[in-house]
């Protein structure tokens, strides 16, 4: 089960990511070259960017349920079900959300932290409140590809699971009492597509975007984060966000027992502007390739595939009321019925000549493999594990899964592209190369299951990056047996932040070892370091320890966890903890005596950043990282 | 601010069991709770950096505020009662009254940008002690005729004696008890801890009968606010007590130019105010609702709560920083209006 499955709830409306800039450029997790003007905000791409006062906070503005599928109902008004109008909103008892990068040269997994959703249906409690399993976003690419040039062009999709369900029975209505019945006790899914993001402080929308998702059943045995299903794979340039045929990656899945399939075109189809509304592709058609193939295809004659339907994309309210689900009945097709298991599905549009241009292929052979999560945050004597699933026509699969070395966009200065003045290394990631073990191999279970294990040594050089803690790595996968032709998704890899090893001092002052550390958060997150406890100062600090000893010792999963990035290893949380529990005479943690700063340079420095020339509007943010991943291919292609 | 209906300090006196004084308790969290979002707005006005030092008085008020709301609080919860946090009328209407109609009905109280006129208008008058002491540059105003807060919690304290240790059935152990040191915020089990703890609310309030400073060196919160109007410390003199040791300085530059009493419904949904102004809202409901379960048989709920004070300061300084998009320089701020279940399915 899974939010391709029904019963389902679309939700429609608005959301703000309140990021900060300030840490969007590695150079100035320096403290030594820190300027206090990297806090100013700038919308010409320099000093803090264009929101050096973001607080973290993710949360939902507006969102509302506007549409349900219950069996083959599909229901967009209140007379049908209650559902419809009632309010999916943030938690009502604790902080908002954050979304967090994984690290600044790793900002295309941004999670999402601490969210908590709840339905308000006017009543006194949620009708159903869980807690948002954090992810990072998926298939990031420019759903708005003309008008203005700015990371309100960037769509991408977050799929996960919500827990701890609390249900309130209650609200008679059909759609919920089904949905509850259909998933397992506690448990949802959730998939949501953001888009049109605003990030020009000079306009209403600034820090707000737009969103569509749908809520449906989930079951523990499935994978949180995509859908063993269909997955259709949009071939890219050197710009893994630009697909060539201008439609992006979607999931679709089988219901064999319903002859049905759904299919997500929530986040794969154009926009006009940030406002949404599809561009005008015109018709187009999702159909079975009637022969299997191990190529990619850029046309079939019509007589070669066999007809689900065309989507309803242009039609007034279908993406408010499906969040871009479709469903294509072909019970009454014979062929399809017969067939659809174990040929390719395709995404095409009408040609003259009595053919289709094939706009989006399913992967190759049908054969796909996934990990469940693609981020994780390695603790030096810790093993990380993560889950695979293999897949052949959305059938699992026991195949055998091959390992190796991938750095996607990750590296560089992520997004600064300018030279600092004094300059400041960029840190080579991914070195050293063997620092990082993992099998080469994996088989997986008769359930097409396999969980990858690794770990990462730092201990020949625990600084690898030296101002910033810990080193990055990333692991690419695919199937052994996956034809030579198959096109990877650009965003399927595993990236590990593997933390620093550290040996804290038995009694930790905090000039020798609190404030280097702590410093850091206050030059990134000023409008904390303004308002609420400016980190670099010791007497700030010890104004508020209680607060503080609190945060740093809430779990990552609790909202308030601090430091709100998450890039803080267990080693150095437990020292500043102790820091805090170990006053000296005068009744307050240990000074100590004024260091000099130490100078703490990467091991090896990577090249400056590319000039680029950009739009104010394009700097600072994914879509930075995403021209500076492409002008670093381009420069390797063509030296 | 001294003045408050007579009815109400006699209802507390006619109180004839334990359970009489449930809706007088919750009215003093109220009137606790009441100039927390005043005081705090004008202390959110203050750009950092500039004028630290009134923000950090103002903070210190705020907090001692928070401390007599969970003393009122815990005596309510010792005495078998349950207090009703996270309901709509629990926040006043401001610009308003405050609860128990204090100051008369006439006197409104507003959220405001820090000024001084709002310190000594507002903030002064309600805070003024039942016997304000002479303070050179001030005119000591005759006792008026009225009530006062000082007899309500005279009449509490009163009532609290008189009915004796029996009332305290309930243990401690639900008492918010984190966050203040021991000696101000401590279990009531009797009813010589409550009044010891109702004297604490009173005494930093309005300090004593005959001293201005409640403690050494921390004056109560009425000559607190007068050292930021009157922009010096209060010291003692050979004939009383001045404003007139170290000064404090205003620069009026150093404060957001919000606009006054701010409301949600004032600006076109889909504007960057009307977002931030509602988030803050939630935000502050929120909090309304971790309080109430902290103080309704789960104190440890109480941290959950102090998380969202720290996230209300960073979402109201972003308010602040709003502008309300008409063209003026005025920016946004926080209306503290309740977003309850209910009001919301309504909009």
């Amino acid at each position: 089960m899974s939010y391709l499955d029904i019963p389902r709830l679309v939700f429609t409306g608005g959301f703000q990511a309140d990021v900060s800039t300030v840490n969007n450029d590695v150079r100035y997790f320096d403290n030594a070259t820190f300027q206090k003007k990297y806090q100013d905000i700038s919308t010409t791409g320099d000093d803090g960017g264009w929101n050096p006062v973001g607080t973290g906070i993710f949360r939902f503005d507006g969102c509302r349920i506007t549409g349900a599928r219950l069996g083959n109902q599909h229901i967009v008004s209140a007379a049908q079900d209650p559902i419809i109008g009632m309010a999916l909103e943030n938690a009502d008892d604790r902080v908002f959300g954050k979304l967090v990068d994984l690290d600044p040269q790793q900002q295309m997994v941004s999670q999402i932290w601490g969210m908590q959703l709840r339905l308000d249906g006017g009543g006194e409690k949620a009708l159903f409140r869980g807690d948002f399993v954090p992810v990072a976003f998926m298939n990031l690419w420019r759903r708005q590809q003309t008008g203005v040039s700015m990371d309100q062009q960037l769509g991408a999709v977050y799929q996960s699971v919500l827990r701890n369900v609390v249900w309130q029975s209650a609200a008679n209505s059909k759609v919920l009492d089904a949905l509850r019945a259909a998933s397992a006790q506690g448990l949802l899914a959730i998939n949501f597509n953001l888009y049109g993001y605003a990030r020009d402080p000079a306009i209403g929308r600034y820090t707000l975007g737009l969103v569509a998702g749908v809520i449906g059943p989930y079951l523990p045995n499935e994978p949180k984060h995509f859908v063993i299903g269909r997955q259709m794979v949009a071939a890219t340039g050197p710009n893994p966000t630009a697909p060539s045929n201008g439609i992006y990656s979607f999931q679709c899945k089988v219901h064999e027992d319903r002859k049905i399939l759904s299919a997500d075109f929530g986040n794969c189809l154009p926009i006009v502007n940030g406002e949404g509304g599809f561009v005008d592709n015109g018709q187009l058609t999702m159909a079975v390739l009637k022969t299997d193939t191990d190529t990619v295809l850029s046309t079939v004659p019509v007589d070669q595939v066999a007809i689900l339907g065309n989507l309803d994309y242009l039609k007034s309210g279908w993406y408010a009321q499906t969040a871009g689900i479709q469903e294509f009945d072909y019970s009454a097709d014979a062929w399809i019925a017969a067939n659809i298991a174990s040929r390719p599905l395709l995404l095409l549009k009408q040609q003259a000549d009595n053919s289709y241009k094939v706009l989006v292929q399913e992967s190759l052979g049908g054969l796909y493999v996934r990990s469940d999560s693609m981020v994780c945050r390695l603790e030096p004597d810790k093993t990380g594990a993560i889950d695979l699933y293999a897949s052949r026509y959305g059938k699992r699969l026991q195949g055998a899964i091959a390992f190796s070395d991938t750095q996607g966009a990750m590296g560089g200065s992520g997004a600064g592209s300018d030279p600092l003045t004094p300059p400041v290394a960029i840190p080579d990631i991914a070195i050293p190369a063997d620092a990082i073990s993992y099998p080469a191999q994996l088989p997986c279970d008769p359930q097409g299951k396999a969980t990858l294990k690794f770990t990462v040594d730092l201990g020949k050089n625990p600084n690898p990056r030296g101002y910033i803690d810990g080193q990055l790595y990333g692991i690419a996968y695919q199937l052994t047996t996956q034809p030579a032709q198959s096109i990877g998704s650009f965003w399927n890899f595993i990236s590990v932040l593997a933390f620093s090893p550290f040996v804290a001092p038995k009694s930790p002052t905090w000039y020798a070892d609190i404030q280097p550390i702590v410093t850091q958060y206050g030059n990134l997150y000023p409008i904390m370091s303004k308002h609420l406890v400016d980190l670099g100062d010791y007497d700030s600090v010890v104004r508020h320890l209680k607060i503080l000893r609190l945060a740093f010792s809430l779990p990552i999963e609790d909202p308030n966890h601090m430091p709100v990035t998450r890039d803080l290893s267990d080693a150095r949380r437990a020292m500043i903890l102790r820091w805090i529990d170990s006053p000296g005479a005068d009744g307050l943690p240990l000074k100590g005596t004024p260091v000099a700063l130490a100078v703490r340079m990467p091991a090896q420095a990577a090249p400056e950043p590319i000039p680029l020339h950009l739009d104010p509007l394009q700097t600072r943010g994914k879509t930075e990282v995403i021209l500076q991943y492409e002008a670093r291919i381009n420069a390797k292609e063509h030296p | 601010m001294i003045r408050l209906d007579r009815k109400v300090v006699e209802a507390v006196q006619a109180a004839a069991v334990r359970e009489d004084l449930y809706p007088w308790l919750q009215n003093a969290i109220e009137l606790e709770h009441s100039t927390i979002p005043p005081y705090l707005t004008a202390m959110f006005s203050l750009k950092p950096g500039t004028n630290d030092e009134i923000a950090r008085l103002i903070r210190s008020i705020v907090q001692e505020e928070m401390l007599h709301m969970t003393i009122a609080g815990n005596i309510l919860i010792a005495i078998g009662g349950r207090p009703k946090i996270n309901v709509p009328g629990f926040i006043p209407k401001y610009p308003g009254p405050l609860p128990m109609a204090i100051g008369g009905s006439t006197f409104k109280v507003g959220i405001e940008a820090f000024s001084q006129p709002l310190v000594h208008d507002i903030f002064m008058e309600i805070e003024k002690p039942e016997h304000p002491i002479p303070v050179k540059t001030l005119t000591a105003e005759a006792v008026p005729d009225f009530a006062t807060i000082g007899e309500f919690y005279a009449a509490l304290m009163a009532k609290i004696t008189h009915f004796g240790d029996s009332i305290f059935t309930i243990s401690p152990a639900e008492q918010v008890l984190n966050w203040f040191d021991a000696a101000r915020l401590f279990p009531i089990t009797s009813a010589t801890s409550a009044n010891k703890g109702i004297q604490i609310i009173v005494d930093e309030g309005e300090g004593t009968r005959t001293d201005p400073f409640q403690s050494p060196g921390d004056p109560a919160h009425y000559y607190k606010f007068g050292e930021i109007f009157f922009g010096r410390k209060i010291v003692k003199t050979a004939d009383g007590f001045a404003y007139g040791g170290d000064p404090i300085r205003f620069d009026p530059a150093g404060v957001y130019p919000m606009k006054a009493n701010p409301k949600i419904a004032d600006f076109a949904p889909g504007t960057q105010a009307r977002s931030r102004m509602e988030q803050f809202s939630c935000a502050y409901s929120s909090l309304l609702n971790a309080l109430h379960t902290a103080f309704n048989g789960q104190p440890a709920n109480i941290d959950v709560a102090i998380g969202l004070m720290y996230e209300l300061k960073m979402i109201a300084v972003s308010l602040m920083q709003t502008p309300i998009g008409d063209g003026s320089k005025m920016t946004a701020g926080p209306s503290f209006e309740y977003i309850g279940a209910l009001a919301d399915a309504i909009a």
